[in-house]
């Protein structure tokens, strides 16, 4: 992947290598050099124009997989429902994490960190605690939604395509556990036609949560997109970058999927 | 041991409706602002890209969590945004004041001009200014997205110009409307 060799071309890992640190100064005060001829630096973009040479990266979006995370992050966050497991770049986060981190020990270990060293290694640290928040956090939204849902999940093969193995095996024991326990504290004593947790007497609710798909929530598009159709009929042509809007999550569920619009 | 149990744990209730503020700024800190450094730093690869060579005098472009961090130990000093001054907001609030819609910000605005004039406010020319005209022009806001708020309707609430902070203000009170009304169509509509 790009961002790979994007990483891997920062100077971190290669102080921390075994390459001896002289050098490796060098290099890094060369490669700079080069930036400074730049007549206009913009850090970030000249080391794109070095590394990120692919040009579907810049087709398909210009998102870090940082910003991706935050994205789906605070979609979760603000979604009824269950969105689908951003597993592979969860992975490759955590993987980054677990580098940085190991660049810190080494440079930490080295007997003659200069006041530079250690504010480098305060800012890595610093960020590896930002994104660990942010994974935490997402996990655990996610976490909530299965516990609330467990039982509807363990009933519905759509929602099992958009969850972990890991999730779906955790529904699956906390489906069992609370039914244990709803059928042991109550329901084994009530006759055989009340006795059930999915029984659907009429004019009573269900008693497995579903996800509710009209609660409204904030749009955010993110490029030109559209129609979208709303639940009493109506409908919006399209959609430009900017628009913000509040619509039932239900119309804003396939453009959500698409990265079309982010929650907010 | 701990740790794996803090991680297993659902999200707690307090957060399971809506966003705090916190999390909004730490969301707006990964935007990029340009600093003088006043250390040196080679260019450094972090998880969100890579960042520097920091040489000073000269200007770098660093994300907002790291310019307040380096902030924090004197090790820099923050260039406002061009937006963060004030003649901008001034003009803004002008709009904001005279016409009907909401004025154009940039979307985190409220979250970056507040982690801004926390930490760096002696590198923003007129600091306390810029507080009273923010505070003049989200109070103008504010009461334009009550009224606003007469226009609800079940199907599509369109805001524009509207920002993060603000959403996240009106949130609770703007998603259960839209609910209501939503369960009064669909009651008018079995009847």
């Amino acid at each position: 992947m790009s961002w790979d060799a994007q990483y891997r071309a920062g100077t971190l890992l290669s102080n921390a290598n075994s390459a001896p640190k002289a050098r490796s100064r060098r290099n890094a005060a060369t490669l700079d050099d080069s930036d400074d001829e730049r007549p206009n630096p913009r850090t970030n973009d000249s080391d794109r124009d070095v590394v990120m040479a692919p040009p579907s990266f810049e087709l398909e979006d210009e998102e870090t997989p940082l910003q991706k995370l935050m994205r789906h992050w605070m979609n979760e966050r603000h979604a009824p429902d269950i969105l689908p497991a951003q597993d592979e770049l969860l992975a490759s986060l955590l993987d980054h994490i677990r580098r940085q981190s190991e660049a810190v020990q080494l440079l930490r270990g080295e007997p003659s960190t200069s006041e530079e060293d250690h504010i480098r290694i305060m800012l890595v640290q610093t960020e590896v605690e930002r994104v660990k928040f942010i994974v935490r956090s997402y996990v655990r939204t996610r976490l909530f939604k299965i516990e609330k849902f467990a039982r509807f999940i363990m009933s519905n093969p759509e929602i099992q395509t958009r969850i972990t193995t890991a999730e779906r095996a955790h529904a699956s024991r906390h489906a069992n556990l609370t039914d244990k326990h709803f059928h042991f504290s109550v329901l084994q004593s009530l006759p055989e036609t009340q006795s059930h947790l999915d029984d659907t007497p009429i004019f009573m609710p269900p008693m497995v949560t579903q996800p509710d798909e009209s609660v409204p929530v904030f749009v955010h598009a993110l490029r030109e997109c559209g129609p979208i159709h709303f639940p009493d009929g109506s409908s919006l042509n399209k959609m430009t970058p900017g628009y913000i809007s509040l619509m039932p999550f239900a119309s804003a569920k396939a453009l959500l999927n698409r990265g079309d619009v982010e929650l907010v | 041991m701990s740790h794996d149990r803090r991680v297993l744990m659902s999200l707690p209730p307090s957060l399971r409706t809506s966003v705090t503020p916190t999390e909004l700024e730490l969301i707006a800190s990964q935007q990029l602002i340009e600093i003088i450094p006043l250390i040196a730093m080679e260019k450094t690869a972090f998880i969100s890209g890579a960042y520097g060579p920091l040489r000073p005098p000269h200007r770098a472009k660093i994300p907002i969590w790291m310019a307040v961090n380096l902030k924090l130990k004197k090790k820099c000093h923050i260039i406002a945004p061009h937006w963060l001054n004030v003649e901008f907001l001034q003009a803004r609030l002008n709009e904001e004041t005279t016409e009907t819609g909401f004025s154009r910000l940039p979307f985190r605005f409220s979250e970056i001009s507040k982690v801004l004039l926390d930490v760096a406010s002696d590198d923003i020319p007129d600091a306390e200014k810029i507080r009273s005209v923010l505070k003049d022009l989200c109070e103008a806001r504010q009461a334009k997205s009550r009224e606003g708020l007469a226009n609800l309707d079940q199907g599509e609430f369109s805001l524009p110009n509207f920002c993060s902070m603000e959403i996240n203000e009106v949130r609770p009170f703007f998603v259960q409307s839209m609910a209501i009304l939503q369960q009064l169509y669909r009651e008018s509509g079995e009847t």
